[in-house]
């Protein structure tokens, strides 16, 4: 038997910007000519939405902003009623929607305390008894028999978490709130979750944060657009959402780069070195300029960070520099997922590669490839070329592509830019140097790793009596 | 409507907690806390006294301030309420919008608490009906059934303006003015039988007197709590309201009471939206 049933439930919330909130308005209105009336907007932030919760499950509810998340638990907490279809709850509900709702500041802790018990429907003898509880809880002891007002905003947060979360409910809906005081306050509300779960407490939660959901609940919905997009193991759910998300990152980032790219023309002029000049002259330039515009029309990154100097958005922009001679130009760097594909985003712990495409405008012996890895607030990932990878080229002219592929991305989620170069071996000659050139994004993907800058291929091993091997795990 | 009531009925400890909360924030500021209540009664007892038997000495009444404070506390009990209670909803807004309670439990809690502090006034009332002489008769008795008919009316009042203020956020302010007009339309400070019989306005004869019980529920209120507690202006000792006249005056109340609940509960499932 379902603690939670939702039929088909729809909430559409209506619009009307020149609705009178008032009677002077009233008044005022119905003197004016009905001339220039606004049309009744209406929004629908669920639309046939159907599922149902049993007793003690653990329920996750994700989705972008504006997906109709907060809509449906205010809708379960019968805060706000459906336009049609129904919903039935059981049990004593809690919600957490927002803390300290109905703290008066007038009233000392001890006080609203027991008001914002009675608000949530406990009777005064179990407040009683779990007062002293809700007070450790909170680390309150010294404060809780003065006025709230004069509370700091986070002994204030903290009241209002430990009130709501102590009250004993059957059906527990949290909205975002474990984001909380400090992180050893945030890690107890997050037992303390895990605890009522364990007590059988039915929780249905909603939250930005994947990592929470995924600890915490068993079956996850996904709502976009007001709409049930998916209904399953959390575990599932997440991956299809997560790689939704990224599509959808992956066709922003092209756009951005398209609408930036286009500024490159003529830019390398501007950029050559001393010896620019002597290389204008050349016939090879005239056909490397040309290849270049032929690149733009596609909706590839290529010279992607062409115009970015003067992108706000892009705290790096200073450090975009390029050098060199331009007898060997990079004219393009694409970046390929696992499976080739073109990507501005890419997967921590999958494969990667970076394609450079040159033109060499003479025959250029022996010469080397770099690439460097920077993090968006400046920090040098990694760097490295084919000399010292002992990858021998022994010329390059006219065009072609260099390849620098890994099995195992280990930069996690952020930001980051490469610098790409053709230099010669011995580092002397620098024919074309783009730093801080080519933006690029790295998202989590499937891996828990997390903290830190990198990710490191690792096992881990257990050993509790080294005479045999038990537990190992990857890691 | 059954199901609703017995809900309501489950929420009488919120109900509770939120009158003391009020009463603790309006007696918490002040040493003086609750005697401060009573000073906007007691002032205006004085002025009434002063302008009606010093000031209009002609218009003689027997133990003028009793005759003024028994109707006074009643209305003072009244107005509070219905100002308080227009305003409810929208400055609980916080709660309304995160925590599900029956609604009601808002304006109720808020007529109350009023009433807890009319309650706490009436031992000063009966210092002055001591002091004047004013005999204390059997018909006391009546006073909590004319408590009871007014709590039913005020909280009908109550419940029609807090829905209305949801959607017209002017009904505070409105009701400021309308307050103020229907305190001198109802015998306060001055005895219904100053009242003519009949008036001819623009050659309609229109029963003054009766209209005046007829349209206003809170003037044959405050004439049931005259009658019970000061008697009459000429002088005879309380006596309890005529059962007719009393028993109109119950229907009426009773009838806000239940059209004030059924257009609350009709438009209260909107509030989480609203406010």
């Amino acid at each position: 038997m379902a603690i939670i049933t939702v039929a088909n439930v729809s909430k559409c919330f209506h619009l009307r910007p020149d609705r009178p909130r008032s009677f002077q308005e009233l008044l005022v209105n119905s003197f004016k000519k009905r001339s220039r009336h606004i049309p009744e907007q209406e929004f629908w932030a669920l639309r046939d939405v159907s599922f149902t919760v049993e007793p003690e499950e653990t329920l996750g509810i994700i989705g972008p902003n504006g997906s109709g998340k907060s809509t449906c638990l205010k809708l379960l907490a019968r805060i706000i009623q459906p336009t049609s279809g129904t919903i039935q709850v059981s049990g004593r509900v809690s919600a957490l929607l927002e803390l300290g709702a109905g703290f008066h500041p007038e009233l000392t802790g001890r006080e609203n305390l027991f008001l914002y018990g009675s608000v949530l429907g406990l009777k005064r003898q179990e407040m009683v008894r779990r007062f002293d509880e809700v007070v450790a809880f909170a680390e309150l002891e010294r404060f809780i028999d003065i006025p709230v007002k004069f509370y700091s905003s986070g002994m204030y947060v903290r009241l209002a978490f430990a009130a709501a979360i102590n009250v004993n409910p059957d059906v527990l809906l949290v909205d975002e709130v474990l984001a909380v005081g400090d992180q050893s306050f945030q890690a107890k509300c997050f037992e303390r979750i895990q605890e009522l779960k364990a007590r059988g407490v039915t929780i249905v939660f909603v939250s930005h944060s994947l990592d929470v959901v995924r600890s915490l609940c068993s079956r996850t919905l996904w709502l976009e657009s007001g709409q049930l997009c998916e209904d399953g193991l959390t575990e599932a759910v997440v991956a299809h959402y997560v790689q939704h998300v990224h599509d959808k990152e992956e066709a922003l980032a092209r756009r951005e780069a398209e609408r930036t790219s286009q500024p490159d023309k003529g830019k390398p002029e501007k950029r050559v070195g001393i010896e620019g000049a002597e290389l204008q002259q050349t016939g090879d330039t005239a056909f490397a300029r040309a290849s270049i515009p032929a690149r733009e029309g596609e909706p590839a990154l290529s010279p992607a960070a062409g115009k970015q100097a003067e992108s706000p958005a892009d705290p790096l922009a200073p450090y975009r520099k390029r050098w060199g001679t331009l007898e060997a130009e990079i004219v393009h760097v694409r970046f390929l997922d696992k499976e080739g594909r073109e990507r501005l985003l890419l997967t921590t712990g999958e494969p990667m590669t970076v394609v450079i495409e040159y033109i060499a405008h003479r025959r250029i012996e022996a010469p080397a490839f770099g690439v460097a890895f920077h993090r968006s607030d400046g920090l040098h990932m990694h760097g490295t070329n084919t000399a010292l990878a002992k990858f021998d080229i022994p010329f390059i002219e006219g065009h072609g592509e260099v390849r620098y592929s890994t099995d195992f991305l280990p930069l996690l989620e952020g930001t980051y830019y490469l610098s790409v170069a053709i230099h010669d071996t011995a580092e002397q000659q620098t024919y074309d140097y783009q730093d801080f050139y080519y933006k690029f994004g790295v998202r989590l993907g499937p891996v828990s790793q997390r903290f830190g800058t990198l990710y490191i291929p690792a096992r881990w091993e257990h050993v509790p009596d080294p005479g045999k091997r038990v537990g190992e795990a990857e890691g | 409507m059954i199901a609703k009531l017995r809900e309501l009925l489950g929420y009488r400890e919120l109900i509770e907690s939120l009158v003391v909360r009020d009463l603790k924030v309006r007696y918490k500021n002040s040493i003086l806390g609750f005697l401060w209540s009573l000073v906007n009664p007691l002032l205006l007892m004085t002025v009434f006294t002063v302008v009606f038997t010093i000031m209009l000495p002609n218009v003689s009444i027997p133990k003028f301030p009793v005759f003024v404070l028994c109707a006074l506390l009643p209305w003072n009990f009244f107005h509070t309420s219905v100002i308080g209670a227009t305003n409810s909803i929208v400055q609980n807004g916080h709660l309304i919008k995160k925590v599900y309670f029956p609604r009601e439990v808002l304006p109720i809690a808020t007529v109350l608490s009023n009433l807890a502090n009319f309650m706490l006034a009436l031992p000063v009332l009966f210092l002055f009906i001591i002091i004047f002489r004013v005999p204390l008769t059997i018909w006391l008795l009546y006073l909590p059934l004319v408590m009871a008919v007014q709590l039913a009316f005020t909280i009908g009042i109550a419940l029609i303006l807090a829905t209305v203020n949801v959607f017209y956020r002017d009904t505070g302010v409105i009701m400021e003015v309308l307050m103020q007009a229907w305190f001198f339309l109802t015998p306060v400070f001055y005895p219904v039988d100053i009242l003519p019989e009949w008036r001819t306005l623009w050659g309609i004869a229109l029963p003054i007197r009766r209209l005046t019980y007829i349209l206003n529920p809170m003037a044959s209120i405050i004439a049931s709590y005259r009658s019970v507690l000061y008697g009459f202006t000429d002088g005879s000792p309380p006596a309890p309201p005529a059962l007719d006249f009393f028993s109109r005056t119950i229907v009426t109340s009773l009838v806000f009471l239940v059209v004030g609940y059924v257009i609350f509960t009709r438009y209260s499932p909107r509030f989480g939206e609203e406010v």
